[in-house]
């Protein structure tokens, strides 16, 4: 248990920094490439410019702009106002559209995990026979197809010659579906891959043999003696695969016209949106250093022989 | 590990699981509004004096009504269907002008009030059309009153010895009841403005100016020494005699004063013990007469200009009046959120929601509740075009603004696609400054040798109109000069003048365009036909959207594709971007009989004349060519049959109150 906590706080640590080297290395970024967020077609004269800046604490030197809004995240939680979409704070923008990504996210993980352990075990104990083939054939594709390839399928099979789902938009469980399976659906395919790989390695191990030798049913060698030793490898692709949901949401988004923050990521940084792309960056940095903890912890507990350190 | 622990934490793990599916399929459910517009994308803001785009404008002409508003006016346009619109009552229940056409004085609604029930009064547009200027709202459509005396000094800061001005002490009020005195903590909140304080100008202190003359300043590039002008600009001290008595709106100027001197930097060397802290000294716009309230329903005007399109000026948002109230209670920007905002207009904000929609809902407060018709409107911020396609075919959306391209031309052909001529132009604007673009027979040049056809029936193939002159058709009372034809033999013929016969020796220009699909096959058109058609090679380069706009203003660029919508329906919109060092000109281009022809278009109180001198303008910016037309735009829209009142009109503009639903609401999936 000790062991577990010094883990957990050795690894805030490292969350800390990473998070401010994320900072700071997205500032300097961002300052450095050309453009600013008060730059459009209809020139502002410099005066104005000023103003403007000034509302932003964009005339102070950099040194002081860095350390300002680093001041102000630490203590207050204050990402600032966005630049652009100015009637927002940046805090305001990631509590409207965080819950949307994540329920996004959490159904697609979820229906990922649940279909690509089903198929991989089954296509595992029932290897090399046609099924075995048409689902390891149907993951290679799942693999291969990027989802805004699948969401426009999808959209035409399921929307328009089969009228199950509307086509896009948020607020009911059926307009959350598609998105959520052709999110999850590369994921699947993965995990699918991995449970089958797993499995195979694992029944062919003494003690499944000696499990069988004993008379055991197979469900119970399966499910008891198997599953957990060939699950490692989907648990510590958990964490890329979190990585692969929020990011492969920003495209879906669009095509479902999702109201989640993805797009926002696209736009900030586009639109010089100083405040807000920081205030995305960051959120995914921690976002995605907490789900690879949680990973990292679970597989210690469902592998003995792996030490926190 | 025991386990006994891992069995639990196995247990948990599915248990978080479990309850994270059941947070993620609770769904605070809507019901679907009356109808649907997608919209593009989030409207950036809901300050009529902070927006700029079309998402914004769509539901700022939906929840604000202006002095005047534009409603259609006469037959629609036999070829095109246009429907032509003209500024007619709406806060103001009619408007007279003097016969110089300088003064208009705007007669109120009596009963109009904010959707909060509180009274319209002229006060509200003082109040307003102030704030509008104000340098500190840095609102993008100022100019529009700049006809207005004193509206351009007070916009831009400038100040005069002699001036009457307004100065504008160091207390703006916190919303938590202390001043900036007392925190020293500089609000950016402009209004409620500080302690006011009125009176002459008698003399500006000012140190030493920087000179960037020694090493270290040789070294600082534009934008330092930009900022050390500025840094420079705020330790002068303003010295005025004050008036002692001042009461805004009657002031009398002649009345005993007080000289004191005023900075808005304590630290100047000029600054005196006794010098006070202050914003700015500016012209007192408000207190000249430029805009007048003699009494609560009744506001004149007065402009420096006959301008004819004044009053559709008056229509359009950024003149619209904002709530002070409101404003001043909840500040900037936290007044346009939608438990906050007050509006005047048909509809008002019931809930907005970021990447999603802005619903609006019937206001029964507006002077003209009775002709709203539909109660509910979604604006979505839908941006995919398919998606919106999807959405209106499948019934979620009832007006699509933003149809696929590669679509158009099966979309074109049905009942439902209403696409008209509209007030704005495609064009390529050229670097006058660079060679060889200096030389107007090359412009000319390459200007003759684009087929523009091509570009509209191939690439945009909405029924764009192909562009060869500056302003396009459709302005009552004005005929462009004729432009020119395409004419291949003459562009050669002009590229041996200049020196490059056959195109040889021309320097190689690249074409810079912000990254999107629709401009870059444009320029892989024009690129062929120029190389075919001149032999002159031309790169192709594209940018995103913020290093795009960098370069056209720094002049780094040879051609850059670009495009402009008219503000208002006249000429004078297209036409005066282009005078010397006009704010939107970005291509180094200059002609002082250019300049001079839209002054005297702008003192010209004869329509008629005025009009003569505009298109003489214009035939000279087609001689010289500092940039080519390419097109000009069409408005694209489909409406789902159910909707009644949809008519395309020249700027795209469709009063939300005028639609009606035709038969119950046809069921949604």
């Amino acid at each position: 248990m000790t062991d577990l906590f010094s883990y957990l706080i050795r690894r805030l640590g490292w969350m800390l920094l990473t998070v401010w080297a994320v900072y700071t290395f997205s500032f300097i970024l961002m300052r450095s490439v050309p453009g600013n967020p008060f730059s459009s077609e209809r020139n502002v004269p410099p005066a104005i410019e000023r103003q403007l800046r000034a509302r932003f604490n964009l005339d102070a030197p950099p040194l002081q702009q860095y350390t300002d809004y680093l001041v102000g995240i630490v203590t207050r939680g204050d990402l600032g106002v966005s630049i652009k979409l100015e009637d927002y704070t940046v805090n305001e923008v990631l509590a409207e559209g965080f819950p949307v990504s994540a329920s996004l996210a959490i159904l697609a993980l979820v229906f990922a995990i649940t279909l690509g352990v089903t198929a991989g075990v089954v296509s595992a104990v029932y290897r090399g026979t046609a099924g075995d083939l048409a689902l390891m054939g149907t993951a290679v594709l799942g693999i291969a197809i990027p989802n805004f390839v699948l969401a426009s399928l999808a959209i035409l099979l399921f929307v328009f010659w089969i009228p199950l789902f509307p086509a896009a938009g948020w607020g009911t469980l059926r307009q959350v579906i598609l998105p959520a399976l052709c999110l999850g659906a590369p994921v699947a395919a993965y995990i699918a891959r991995l449970t089958r790989a797993g499995m195979l390695e694992v029944l062919g191990r003494e003690h499944v043999r000696t499990a069988f030798a004993k008379g055991l049913p197979k469900r119970t060698v399966i499910l008891k003696h198997v599953l957990p030793g060939a699950l490692l490898p989907v648990v510590s692709y958990l964490g890329p695969a979190t990585a692969s949901v929020l990011t492969g949401s920003l495209v879906l988004e669009k095509i479902f016209a999702l109201p989640g923050i993805g797009s926002h990521f696209i736009y900030a940084a586009t639109q010089r949106d100083y405040t807000l792309a920081m205030g995305m960056v960051l959120t995914y940095t921690v976002l995605l250093f907490v789900m690879n903890s949680l990973v990292d912890i679970s597989y210690a507990v469902i592998d003995p022989r792996v030490k926190l350190q | 590990m025991p386990p006994e622990l891992r069995r639990i934490f196995v247990i948990s793990a599915l248990l978080v699981m479990g309850i994270a599916v059941l947070w993620a399929t609770q769904f605070d459910s809507m019901p679907p509004a009356d109808f649907s517009i997608q919209n593009g994308t989030d409207p950036k803001t809901l300050d009529p004096h902070r927006a700029t785009g079309q998402p914004e404008s769509r539901i700022l002409f939906g929840i604000f009504s202006g002095l005047l508003q534009m409603l259609p006016d006469g037959e629609p346009d036999p070829v095109t269907g246009l429907q032509p619109m003209s500024p007619q009552p709406a806060v103001a229940e009619s408007w007279e002008v003097s016969d110089d056409k300088k003064t208009y004085t705007f007669h109120l609604r009596p009963d109009a009030v904010w959707s909060d029930g509180v009274p319209i009064t002229s006060a509200d547009f003082m109040w307003s059309w102030t704030r509008m200027l104000h340098p500190a709202t840095a609102c993008e459509y100022n100019f529009q009153l700049f006809s207005v005396p004193y509206a351009q000094e007070f916009n831009s800061g400038l100040v005069e010895i002699g001036d009457r001005c307004e100065v504008e002490l160091f207390d703006r009020p916190n919303p938590d009841g202390t001043t900036e005195a007392d925190t020293g903590q500089a609000s950016f909140q402009a209004f409620p403005r500080g302690t006011m304080l009125y009176g002459t100008l008698k003399e500006i202190r000012k140190p030493p100016e920087p000179t960037f003359d020694d090493e270290a300043g040789k070294q600082l590039d534009e934008k330092e020494r930009e900022q050390a002008i500025l840094n420079w600009q705020e330790t002068w001290v303003y010295v005025l005699d004050i008036l002692n008595q001042a009461e805004p709106g009657q002031i009398d100027w002649d009345g005993p004063t007080t000289t004191q001197s005023f900075t808005v930097n304590l630290d100047s060397p000029q600054a005196a013990p006794e010098t006070q802290r202050m914003h700015a000294v500016l012209v007192a716009f408000d207190q000249l007469g430029g805009i007048e309230a003699p009494d609560p329903h009744t506001f004149v005007v007065q402009l420096k200009d006959p301008l004819p399109y004044f009053p559709s000026l008056t229509a359009y948002y950024p003149l619209f009046p904002v709530p002070r109230h409101c404003i001043e209670e909840h500040g900037m920007p936290m007044w346009t959120k939608a438990e906050n905002i007050v509006s005047n207009g048909a509809y008002q904000v019931k809930l907005r929601r970021l990447r999603d929609r802005v619903r609006l809902e019937k206001n029964p407060n507006w002077f003209d509740a009775d002709q709203t018709s539909i109660e509910t409107i979604d604006c979505l911020s839908t941006e995919g075009q398919n998606t919106a396609l999807n959405m209106y075919v499948t019934g979620q959306i009832d007006w699509v603004t933003d149809p696929p391209v590669a679509l158009m031309e099966t979309l074109k052909e049905r009942d439902d696609f209403y696409s008209a001529p509209m007030l704005s132009v495609y064009f390529y604007r050229l670097n006058t400054t660079r060679k060889p673009l200096d030389d107007p027979r090359v412009r000319r040049a390459l200007a003759l040798a684009i087929d523009r056809q091509q570009i509209v029936d191939q690439v945009t193939k909405a029924g764009q109109v192909p562009a060869f002159t500056l302003v396009p058709p459709g302005i009552a009372g004005y005929e462009s000069p004729s432009g020119f034809q395409p004419d291949i033999a003459k562009a050669k013929q002009l590229l041996v003048e200049a020196g490059y016969p056959g195109g040889r020796g021309l320097p190689k220009v690249s074409v810079l365009y912000n990254t999107s699909e629709a401009h870059r096959a444009i320029a892989e058109v024009i690129q062929q036909q120029l190389q075919n058609n001149l032999n002159v090679k031309v790169e192709l380069q594209n940018m995103e959207w913020g290093t795009f706009l960098d370069k056209i203003s720094q002049l780094d660029y040879d051609i850059a594709r670009s495009a402009w919508i008219g503000d208002y329906a006249d000429p004078n919109t297209f036409l005066d971007m282009w005078v010397t060092d006009g704010a939107q000109n970005s291509t180094g281009w200059s002609n002082p009989d250019y300049d001079r022809l839209l002054q005297e278009a702008a003192a010209e109180s004869d329509p008629g004349k005025r009009m003569q001198l505009l298109a003489d303008a214009e035939a000279i910016w087609i001689e010289e060519m500092p940039v080519i037309p390419l097109y000009f735009y069409v408005s694209v829209n489909m409406v789902k049959p159910r909707i009644e009142g949809f008519f395309p009109s020249p700027q795209d503009l469709h009063p939300l109150h005028l639609l009606r639903i035709k038969s119950p609401a046809s069921p949604t999936p």
